[in-house]
């Protein structure tokens, strides 16, 4: 019981996404940063006002944190189809496969 | 990027970066804006060398000198974006008696002029900070604060010197400095040459004085009682 | 986390990177030591005896070489006083004479007098082989992650705590 807690917790924790995800999370995260860096220097620079140029700054990470940080369900549109265990191999065989894999 | 942490991890990393980078480009946008302090007038209105404790707490009896200035300059020019505070000073300046190359640079006077985005962090009076947010109203810069204007300012470090002899001293001058203290990257003082878009400070030296010779006590007395400035 | 101790090459990967980073991070602390001449090239700021120009956590870049001019007033230095620890930043005010016997006197902006009080007792001045750099450049608030894991131990059992959850919460 402890133990399925523990992996749900896990789970949560994880937040995993699949290989699509990874990549415009990556994608996403170099943009949106470098933009809000822009922002926050040109607004700051033609304002003249340091104070504003931070407050963007801070804003703009903290909305790019939450919006690449969860797992949000659009980073797990593309789950990974494994491909069906090929010939009739004993159940022995598959738990060996998967420690090994661990 | 496979699970939250290290989408957290790597994300950060990159903030790191970027916000190293701004903090670059808002350094060296400091070279973008003129810089154009002027000095109308800098000048002593009075002199006097007296014996005596220079400080409440000194324990040696030394000859100081009391200096009232005047001083009229507009350094409004260096305060951009970037300006956090500008540290205005006076020195009083001499060649030493035995030794030509020797000098001798004594702080009289200094004030701190903070931007409207450091007002907070100055070490202020309720009445001065409402003051200067009033000034300020709201503004990134205030460039009125850059003006200074001073008439007859009293020393506020007493002029001294190690030998604890300041009477009759001669080529002894006032000048203006400053110091810009940016929000990020390199402190800049008063240049003497010109350097790209930042101007020197011309006209900041006053006319080169000699001390004058020590009062004796009745003398000096009668002059601080009615000066009413030190007791 | 675990695991990687069964597999050798594995863990010895692990401590070599561990290592390089250590050895970078050393290596341009002492580079940066080289090029400034200054024992400490960067300090954390910790009193707020320079306030408002300098806060508790800001960072210095120190300077300690006289390529062209002597360190001179209105200059702010990072001064060690004789038998105390604890460096100080403040600004020269008066400095009597040229060279290494220059008689320097310092104060912090903020401060009411002159530093005169903070050096050893009988000494009145500061020399120039008492200075370990002058500020020249500046970055805020970086510093302050050192200020807090050292003034609040409970900071450091909280960050202890969340590194054991996060292994805990982990999957290897």
């Amino acid at each position: 019981m402890a133990e399925q807690l523990l992996d749900q917790a896990r789970d949560i924790f994880e937040g995993q996404i699949d290989f699509e995800g990874q990549k415009l999370v990556e994608l996403l995260v170099n943009i949106s940063l470098t933009l809000v860096g822009a922002i926050a220097f040109l607004v700051g620079y033609f304002l003249q006002d340091i104070k504003l140029a931070v407050y963007i700054g801070l804003a703009g990470t903290a909305a790019t944190f939450l919006l690449v940080v969860p797992p949000w369900p659009i980073y797990n549109k593309n789950p990974v189809k494994w491909l069906p265990v090929a010939g009739v191999a004993s159940p022995a065989n598959i738990v060996i496969d998967e420690t090994m894999l661990r | 990027m496979y699970s939250s942490l290290v989408r957290l991890q790597n994300t950060f990393g990159f903030f790191t970066t970027v916000a190293f980078c701004v903090a670059l480009l808002i350094s060296a946008s400091d070279f973008l804006s003129d810089r154009a302090p002027t000095v109308n007038v800098l000048k002593t209105t009075q002199l006097q060398v007296v014996k005596g404790r220079a400080d409440y707490y000194s324990s040696k009896k030394e000859e100081y000198a009391i200096i009232k200035f005047t001083l009229d300059a507009d350094l409004s020019s260096l305060f951009t974006w970037n300006t956090k505070q500008v540290f205005a000073y006076v020195t009083a300046e001499w060649p030493s008696a035995q030794n030509n190359n020797a000098t001798n640079q004594a702080v009289i006077w200094d004030t701190i002029i903070t931007a409207p985005s450091s007002d907070h962090l100055g070490n202020f009076s309720p009445s001065k900070l409402k003051r200067l947010r009033k000034s300020a109203a709201g503004k990134g810069i205030d460039p009125s604060r850059g003006k200074l204007q001073i008439k007859n300012q009293r020393l506020k470090y007493p002029l001294t010197h190690p030998t604890g002899k300041l009477a009759l001293t001669e080529d002894v001058q006032l000048k203006l400095h400053y110091n810009v203290q940016p929000w990020v990257g390199f402190l800049s003082w008063d240049q003497n040459q010109d350097w790209g878009k930042w101007k020197a400070l011309k006209n900041g030296l006053s006319r080169k004085f000699t001390l004058p010779a020590i009062k004796t006590k009745e003398q000096a007395k009668k002059k601080t009682t009615t000066g009413g400035t030190r007791a | 986390m675990l695991s990687s101790l069964g597999n050798p090459r594995q863990a010895a990967a692990q401590l070599m990177n561990f290592g390089l980073i250590l050895s970078t991070a050393f290596m341009m602390w002492k580079g940066l030591s080289v090029i400034s001449d200054s024992p400490s090239p960067i300090v954390v700021v910790l009193s707020g005896s320079m306030e408002p120009a300098f806060q508790r956590g800001d960072l210095l870049l120190l300077w300690n070489r006289n390529l062209f001019t002597e360190t001179s007033v209105g200059e702010i230095v990072v001064y060690n006083v004789k038998d105390k620890d604890i460096p100080i930043v403040h600004r020269i005010i008066s400095k009597f004479g040229t060279g290494p016997t220059a008689k320097l006197l310092t104060k912090g902006d903020n401060n009411d007098s002159d530093d005169t009080k903070l050096y050893t007792p009988g000494q009145n001045y500061l020399v120039r082989e008492d200075i370990i750099g002058s500020v020249v450049g500046y970055m805020p608030f970086v510093g302050y992650v050192t200020i807090m894991l050292s003034e609040h131990p409970w900071m450091k059992t909280v960050m202890l705590g969340i590194m054991g959850l996060v292994v805990v919460l982990q999957r290897e």
